[in-house]
């Protein structure tokens, strides 16, 4: 088989998997549900292959495909693997049949719709990833929107409709904004280079002066500020994350905020170097408020699901404050923090809403003791709890540990030059650590210790197939925590072209 | 040999006509019901199938020197047109089986096929009464309700006053230039005189008048809303599309430069912030479709702004993206006994539970009306404002995208209604608006299926159909 067709397949399996359900008849959820995890499955098993086959030293695009899809403007159907996305892939893939399996019992309406979109959205995530052209990826990046609206608004909660428009509205706003940019960014490569082309790897040659490289970092980052979140763009979150059905919010948390780095990281800052440079500490500073900020409002909550879903917002932040140290472990950080975030929150998520199925309410007053009545679930409550807050040996602490070291990296020698402003946000950040383990404690202190307290009793505890999506994800967790080398080999030539392209001046030679 | 030339580069009018004829003279013979629709498909898909034919073998005439030529483009555009007119003939089976609405359909078609290939003014003219006066006639044809005598009546006061705003512009035009060919259009829009200004002006507003471009608008949604769905799907589409041909037909490739450039950027902007902020608290989904409609117009006279080459392709390929969702969501409209209910958004609560494929057919042409990709409202949108931008309009090209992302929040309500609400949670009165409910017939279907074809064809190979167009 030849390489190219097997991201090929990764990518359009889920296409696949739809028309196969268009098939099964209405009436047999079961055989919906088993066919979309065994095409989930196939996935993770191709994407494997994919991540084992993976040249770690090799620069540049691996399994690709070109084909020019509309010559005229220059867009072509390029996707590819570097290491920028492959182990974004890899995350996607890997939860992709957990989601379905977690989805077991709480969708009982609808269930082939459910599937379909479920699928749709894996490959609109997978398209977004491996889309090396800037046309394809925004293609990718919008349609993720749609499956995402019904998931929400079809199998949420009580105030489903007020929370995806909301989550529309507000991502879509972003969308038409870097649509603008980048149907400008198009226009001016090809005025100044007469090259037509939306490839990532010609709009990396872009020659733009300061104030246009601003205007469109502008658009780009509010897209992709909206998506990650970074306050004070968070607010779509928490609405949609306590409205989402279990299997939405994991994908939500695990990987659709991922989108948002990423696109900082693959296009954002490389796209607009001088720009980026120049705003790095607004932004810094806005990635700690995030930290922080994110931290405090999970201590505040008696939701449950509002708790992990701040967390996100203040974990998400040390990828942001990572990216922006340009330093190779800060760079390399983040990632595995994107990594390590998706598993854990899907984790949390997945706990969280096995106990909603069985009492019915996501208030953490209700709540009490239930390391006595549900042993198993308590302990793997305690893990994914200590993954984030980042103990050492889970992947929390990699991914964490990584990002601050590239902060405080970098700001030593500014502070040794005079600028203490980085170091002072890098001691900030570290904060968000401390405030971290404050909330999730308090969470796991109520939640699981304390008087016996449950709204809905005698409380089974987990079953064989519950047990199975947390285990594996433990796994996983603990994988990435004590060998992250594997990991860090793949990304780090990508970490090196991610910085050389940022430190790189591309103002335009003859500047007016 | 000139009439040779006449009888060929008028085929597919002729074809047209031929339909027209053998409609009337079965009409006559008392066997006109039961065929006319099938009688007419067969007229537009030949006519049609001619117009790609003879684009396809770079046929290129001028049988009538001065007033009426076809080149391979033209006839690419004709044949597009045509083609979007058979998923409307479909749609109208359910409706109207009587042979009225087909003769009545061709013969505007007629009008439309003059359109583009006009080189004269009074070509022009004809094919826009042609167009317009047999459209009068079909909005009243749903006679059962009295809203349509008032949106026919209001169409042709409204349209006849475009007419004659169009008249009085070219014989300004003609008093300047003394000369009746559409060229003299592209060399008037530079110049500086108040009279060719003035006439300028005129036709400008006239075009604006007949596309329901803001401030002239206000005859869309009442007009809409009183027709029947074939006939307003048919307006929403077919009509614009001829009357936005008629003005690439008259802009040519002459870039706009000066104070038409101003009429071209700020009106059409209005109309897309306007239509899409009115169409939010439209309670029935025709009223609906027209704001959205008017937002549309805004965005094909966006297309002028930019270079004169790409206009033609830009023009036609987004009326076909559009057209051809709009006529998607017509015909998979669930069916009502009643015409108002019908309407009402509220036969369209829970409609996926009850019927699938309409839901989700509905919610595509939704989605692509947007603007959002994969689908090829999106492509359309994107031809538009990258020629924008290219064209230098910057500002305007981000304004009309804010503009269009107003746009966004009232399609995904059609998409919550259908998709997201109970079965449970709709009212009694309209419960029993259920029971009269049929299936949409099986015409009907096949016009939708149609559409959705044509739309993942478009979604697909984007390319390939610029490159065909």
């Amino acid at each position: 088989m030849s390489e190219s067709l097997l991201l090929n397949l990764v990518l359009w399996l889920p296409i696949v998997g739809i028309g196969l359900l268009l098939l099964v008849p209405s009436t047999n959820d079961r055989l919906a549900r088993w066919l979309t995890v065994g095409v989930m499955t196939a996935q993770l098993a191709l994407t494997t292959v994919l991540y084992l086959g993976f040249d770690n030293s090799a620069a540049g695009l691996q399994f690709s495909t070109s084909i020019p899809w509309i010559p005229q403007w220059g867009v072509s159907y390029l996707i590819g693997l570097d290491g920028f996305n492959i182990l974004l892939v890899a995350l996607a893939a890997f939860l992709g049949p957990l989601v379905v399996l977690g989805a077991f019992l709480n969708i009982e309406k609808d269930v082939k719709l459910f599937h379909a979109m479920v699928l749709f959205l894996q490959f609109a995530m997978m398209g977004a990833f491996v889309s090396q052209d800037l046309f394809l990826f925004y293609l990718f990046w919008e349609a993720m929107l749609i499956p995402m609206f019904v998931i929400i608004g079809m199998w949420g909660g009580a105030r489903r409709i007020y929370a995806t428009v909301k989550f529309f509205l507000y991502t879509a706003f972003g969308s038409i904004l870097m649509l603008a940019a980048l149907i400008y960014l198009v226009h001016s490569l090809n005025q100044s280079s007469g090259v037509t082309s939306f490839a990532f790897t010609d709009l990396y040659r872009a020659q733009l002066p300061l104030s246009v490289q601003t205007t469109l970092l502008a658009a780009f980052a509010l897209s992709f500020a909206i998506k990650v979140p970074m306050v004070p763009l968070h607010t779509w979150l928490p609405d949609a994350h306590v409205e989402a059905p279990t299997a939405g919010s994991v994908i939500l948390a695990g990987v659709l905020l991922k989108m948002g780095t990423y696109g900082f990281m693959k296009l954002g800052f490389p796209l607009f170097p001088d720009a980026a440079r120049a705003f790095t500490p607004a932004l810094m500073t806005l990635a700690v408020v995030s930290i922080v900020y994110g931290a405090c409002l999970a201590l505040v909550q008696n939701d449950i699901k509002k708790i992990i879903a701040y967390s996100s917002i203040s974990h998400l932040g040390y990828v942001m404050l990572g990216l922006l140290s340009l330093e190779l472990v800060g760079i390399q950080g983040a990632i595995i923090q994107m990594v390590s975030h998706g598993l854990v929150a899907a984790g949390l998520f997945f706990l969280v809403g096995m106990i909603y199925e069985r009492c019915h309410t996501r208030e953490l007053s209700a709540y009490g003791g239930l390391a006595r009545m549900l042993p198993v679930y308590s302990l793997f409550f305690m893990i994914f709890t200590l993954a984030s807050v980042g103990l050492p040996t889970t992947s929390g602490f990699t991914g964490e540990f990584l990002a601050l070291l590239g902060a405080f990296t970098a700001a030593w020698p500014l502070h040794l030059a005079g600028d203490n402003y980085p170091l002072i946000l890098a001691a900030v950040a570290v904060s968000g650590v401390v405030l971290g383990a404050l909330y999730m404690l308090r969470f796991a202190l109520t939640f699981l210790f304390g008087a016996a307290n449950a709204p809905h009793q005698p409380l089974s505890d987990l079953s064989l197939r519950e047990r199975s999506i947390l285990g594996v994800l433990v796994v996983s967790i603990f994988a990435l925590g004590l060998f992250p080398n594997s990991a860090l080999q793949k990304t780090e030539l990508a970490a090196l072209r991610y910085k050389e392209l940022v430190t790189t001046s591309r103002l335009p030679m003859s500047a007016p | 040999m000139p009439s040779q030339d006449a009888l060929i580069a008028m085929l597919p009018e002729h074809l047209l006509l031929g339909g027209i004829v053998l409609l009337i003279v079965l009409e006559v013979m008392g066997r006109g019901s039961r065929v006319a629709t099938w009688v007419a498909l067969a007229a537009v898909c030949a006519s049609a199938a001619t117009a790609f034919w003879l684009s396809h073998a770079q046929f290129s005439a001028q049988p009538f020197s001065g007033q009426y030529s076809v080149t391979p483009a033209l006839l690419m555009a004709k044949g597009a047109l045509l083609a979007l007119a058979v998923p409307v003939l479909l749609m109208s089976r359910s409706e109207f089986t009587d042979s009225e609405f087909s003769i009545l359909l061709l013969s505007s078609l007629y009008g439309l096929c003059l359109l583009p290939s006009s080189d004269s003014y009074l070509v022009m003219f004809i094919g826009l009464e042609l167009l317009a006066i047999p459209v009068y006639a079909l909005v009243l044809l749903a006679y059962r309700r009295p809203q349509s005598a008032e949106a026919s009546f209001k169409y042709l006061v409204l349209s006849g006053a475009a007419s004659a705003t169009f008249l009085m512009g070219v014989s300004l035009l003609y008093g300047a230039t003394g000369s009746m060919s559409v060229d003299t259009f592209g060399a008037a829009l530079a110049a500086g005189d108040t009279m060719t200004r003035a006439a300028v002006v005129l036709m400008v507003v006239a075009l604006f008048l007949k596309s329901a471009i803001v401030p002239f608008h206000a005859w869309a949604p009442d007009t809409y809303e009183g027709a029947s769905v074939p006939v307003t799907a048919y307006m929403a589409t077919l009509t614009k599309g001829a009357v936005l041909l008629a003005a690439v037909r008259l802009f040519g490739t002459t870039t706009v430069t000066g104070p038409v450039a101003h009429m071209l950027m700020v009106l059409p902007l209005v109309s897309i912030v306007w239509g899409n902020l009115a169409a939010i608290r439209q309670q029935s989904f025709r009223r609906m479709i027209a704001y959205s409609s008017i937002a549309h117009a805004g965005y094909l006279f966006y297309a002028f702004l930019g270079n004169g080459s790409g206009r033609l392709q830009s023009v036609l390929f987004y009326i076909l993206a559009y057209s051809v969702v709009n006529l998607m969501a017509f015909a998979a409209m669930p069916e009502n006994g009643d015409d108002e209910q019908r309407d009402h958004f509220d036969s369209l609560r829970g409609l996926y539970h009850r019927n699938p494929f309409a839901a989700i057919t509905i919610g595509v042409a939704m989605l692509s009306l947007a603007g959002l990709p994969p689908f090829p409202g999106f492509v359309g949108k994107f031809l538009i404002f990258k020629n924008v931008v290219a064209a230098g309009y910057t500002t305007y090209a981000v304004l009309g995208l804010v503009g269009s992302y107003i746009g966004i929040y009232f399609y995904l309500r059609v998409i919550q209604v259908m998709f997201m609400s109970e079965r449970a949670a709709a009212s009694t009165e309209v419960n029993t608006a259920f029971l009269s409910e049929r299936r949409a017939g099986g015409t009907a279907l096949a016009a939708s299926v149609l559409c959705l074809a044509v739309t993942v064809l478009l979604s697909i190979v984007p390319g390939w159909v610029l490159a065909a167009l």
